[in-house]
């Protein structure tokens, strides 16, 4: 099997190759024979990336432990579901996942546009076979996973099977862990469609907004995925890493944001271009960037080049990324340079209040949000470089900056949308600001003398304020319109007017989002902990909160031994809960393992961790977090990706007959 | 350049210069910075190194710690230079941090006159030491 898969992988190399040729020769000669034979080929290429990825799945369920792969990420005892998820729980076989998803995109695009956009299709087929080309490279030449466990004895290299393998490492074995991967690398192996799109229109010259509208779907899929795997990242982080948070700017967090921020900027910026015709290069350089910054972070990831907690070793795949980065940097920058004369505006600026300025400020915002956490990421490297001194910057430096960019692009958020295209009145600002502006000042105010004194927070609070009224205002005046002149009941015609335009209330949705998650993020201003150690029967308190140390247990599995401390939460003296950390120890890879455990309320988190034994095993050391509001991270997450979803249907239109006026 | 353009454009570089502002101004930051060392060339830099945040990495010594209630001391080498470390932190103390293990460590803290290192966080580098080298059980 590991032969076969190995065969399998192999071909994918000049399949691929011949993919980006026919694709290229197809463009030149404009021959649509040529475009069937690369259609084809990325088709093939798909068809053996599945089948090698069968392969090492069928390895990893049969613990076949003469392929390394296998041996270094299960074991024996390992259960099943986890068995096969360790396809991307270590380096090679993560790469190959990344390399599937490529074959599989380049095979739906080929698809889709079967029939359709014949003239740049060549060129967006040949641009994605040549990112599969240079995977299926890694994957076959440096990072194989099919690679054979074998030792020197004498002069011969001979293969060899371990009995057991070591397992899949415990920080791992977790519901979040196993779907964070792939979603991840959905939305960064996704921003190649619409780089294909850009690159294709690029050297066709068909610079029109084309381009846009086929790949806006794309564009969006890939941001709402990317969304959602920043957020399981952190949430994995945060159940399983046991430090209490789940953000703490470390570069492999940071490499996912990255592409999140410039695609969110493109996301919006488009809209100018569609409306406008302005920031044409713009848009092209924002999905440029997008792509490069994903292949980026993979490479971040793996390069070894920053330390991070939960990066994979260095694996020797770093020059192959930079100079990949590099030429795809370079050649990208090249065709800018060579159209720009076609990618001139259409209309000029012509007023600083005005929605078309509220989106040029906001990618301002994102830009330098960009470059603040690319910089800082990097900042070791640069250091090095012209200090010799590796000088790392920790979070209190990206909260120094992104804090302040992060609530200017939220109230961006409340005043953009109702900004009027060109110009818009002091008139009517006062009209559509006056009351929310009032609303934050008196929250503020009563926030002040609740007890709120952090200047961030009362900051945040007020602009999530603000913002979530113009945002609801909007809804309702909208329908409110819409039931006058239709006659329908307010939430029918709620429902119509949003499904008459999904982009834009759908976008609506997930500005909501944003405000429920940054709510979440000022949770972070009034954490507070405390750390004690106790033996069965001893008690401590956290605020309002007495915690009791109930027992002490010691058990075990197949898998892993465990001790448990269970206590009684109760708050003001009545008892509430019990919470029962836990921690681990791996047999197989003997590594030991914390459990948090976690009480949530829409309120607050109360988040336990044992965190060791003391000398005489009699007694547990526990630490308890009181982190508010952090659900409303979670809760934000889920309503993002309903607004994704929505912006995604197609616009509700109605027969002439019936409905409108 | 139009009037608006303009208005656009002093908008723009205020926002810039605002953002540069904040970057160097938390670079300043004492807190903000540290500089990654291994444990030999901490010892190098001499009278410097107390006046820097520092990050060092080095092996933990197998049977050097000593916990003594919340207190953790340990000891991290690098070939022949050894550096006592004095746990400060709060964060609790990572899984790979027994007597038993192998563990790569990285602490960040500063060093004090007495030429302990007082810690406040500790790193055990446990999932990349975990796929390095795969060693055969035996030959």
């Amino acid at each position: 099997m590991a032969d076969l898969g190995n065969i399998l992988l192999f071909f994918l190399f000049p399949i691929s190759v011949f993919t980006a040729l026919t694709a290229y020769a197809a463009g030149v000669t404009k021959r649509r024979g040529l475009l069937e034979a690369a259609r084809r080929g990325a088709y093939a290429a798909f068809a053996v990336t599945t089948l090698a990825v069968l392969a090492l799945e069928y390895l990893l369920v049969t613990s076949d432990f003469s392929i390394e792969y296998v041996a270094s990420n299960t074991n024996l005892a390992l259960p099943l579901f986890y068995k096969m998820v360790a396809l991307w729980a270590g380096h090679n076989g993560s790469l190959l996942l990344w390399t599937w998803i490529v074959t599989m995109f380049s095979a739906i695009v080929a698809y889709q546009h079967r029939h359709k956009n014949n003239d740049i299709m060549p060129y967006v087929i040949f641009t994605i076979a040549i990112t599969m080309t240079f995977f299926s490279v890694l994957s076959v030449f440096i990072a194989n996973p099919f690679e054979t466990l074998y030792q020197e004895i004498g002069n011969t290299l001979q293969e060899f099977a371990v009995q057991d393998g070591r397992g899949l490492n415990p920080l791992l074995q977790h519901p979040a862990m196993i779907i964070h991967p792939p979603i991840l690398f959905i939305g960064y192996v996704g921003s190649v469609v619409p780089f294909a799109f850009a690159i294709a229109a690029l050297i066709t010259g068909k610079l029109g907004t084309g381009w846009i509208h086929t790949t806006r779907r794309w564009a969006l899929t890939t941001w709402g995925f990317l969304s959602v795997g920043i957020v399981l990242g952190g949430k994995w982080a945060y159940v399983e890493l046991g430090w209490g948070g789940y953000w703490a700017w470390d570069p492999v967090e940071n490499a996912s944001l990255l592409p999140w921020l410039t695609a969110t900027a493109y996301l919006h910026s488009v809209m100018i271009q569609e409306r406008k015709g302005m920031l044409k290069v713009w848009n092209m350089a924002l999905v440029i960037s997008t792509y490069l910054l994903s292949v980026f972070g993979t490479f971040l990831t793996r390069s070894g080049i920053v330390s991070s907690v939960h990066a994979f070793a260095n694996s020797g795949l770093g020059p192959a990324f930079a100079v990949f980065i590099g030429l795809s940097t370079i050649l990208s920058i090249l065709l800018l340079l060579y159209r720009r004369k076609d990618l001139k505006p259409d209309e000029e600026m012509e007023s600083l209040v005005s929605r078309e300025s509220g989106f040029l400020f906001n990618n301002l915002l994102f830009l330098l949000a960009t470059i603040a956490v690319l910089w800082g990421t990097l900042f070791p490297v640069i250091s090095e470089i012209f200090t010799g001194d590796q000088i790392t910057v920790g979070p209190p430096w990206f909260n120094n900056i992104m804090i302040p960019i992060g609530l200017a692009l939220l109230l961006l958020t409340g005043v953009g949308p109702l900004l009027a295209w060109r110009h818009t009145s002091v008139e009517t600002m006062k009209r559509s600001f006056g009351y929310p502006i009032l609303g934050s000042v008196v929250l503020v105010i009563i926030l002040f003398f609740v007890g709120v004194k952090d200047g961030w927070a009362l900051g945040s609070f007020a602009i999530s304020f603000f913002v979530m009224w113009t945002i609801v205002v909007e809804f309702i005046k909208g329908a409110m319109v819409r039931r006058k002149n239709s006659g329908e009941n307010f939430l029918k015609a709620l429902y119509m007017l949003s499904r008459k335009n999904t982009r834009r209330y759908g976008g609506y949705i997930i500005h909501v989002a944003m405000v429920v998650m940054f709510i979440g993020f000022t949770g972070n201003a009034f954490n507070s902990e405390t750390r004690a150690e106790v033996a069965e029967g001893d008690s401590f308190q956290l605020g309002p909160y007495d915690f009791k140390a109930i027992e002490i247990i010691h058990d075990q599995n197949d898998n892993y031994s465990a001790e448990t401390l269970i206590m009684e939460m109760s708050r003001n003296g009545r008892l509430i809960s019990t919470i029962s950390p836990q921690k681990r120890y791996y047999f197989a890879s003997e590594q030991p393992s914390t459990e948090v455990d976690i009480y949530t309320t829409l309120r607050e988190d109360i988040y336990a961790v044992l965190s060791g034994m003391s000398n005489d095993g009699e007694k547990v050391i526990v630490q308890v977090y009181r982190n508010p509001f952090v659900s409303m991270v979670w809760i934000g997450a889920f309503i993002l990706v309903v607004g994704t979803l929505f912006a995604m249907l197609p616009n509700y239109r109605e027969s002439k007959s019936g409905g409108a006026k | 350049m139009n009037k608006n353009k303009l208005k656009f454009v002093i908008g723009s570089v205020v926002i810039i210069l605002a953002v540069i502002l904040l970057a160097v101004q938390g670079m300043e930051e004492d807190t903000t910075m540290s500089y990654s060392k291994s444990v030999s060339e901490v010892h190098m830099l001499g009278e410097r190194a107390k006046s820097l945040t520092l990050k060092v990495n080095g092996d933990l010594k197998k049977g050097s710690i000593v916990r003594n209630n919340l207190d953790l001391d340990f000891t991290i080498v690098e070939g022949n230079s050894e550096l006592e470390i004095h746990y400060i932190g709060k964060d609790p103390i990572p899984d790979t941090f027994n007597n038993e293990m192998d563990a790569e460590v990285i602490v960040s803290g500063k060093l004090k006159d007495d030429g302990i290192f007082h810690a406040e966080r500790i790193q055990a580098k446990c999932a990349s030491k975990y796929e390095a080298d795969y060693t055969s059980p035996e030959v």
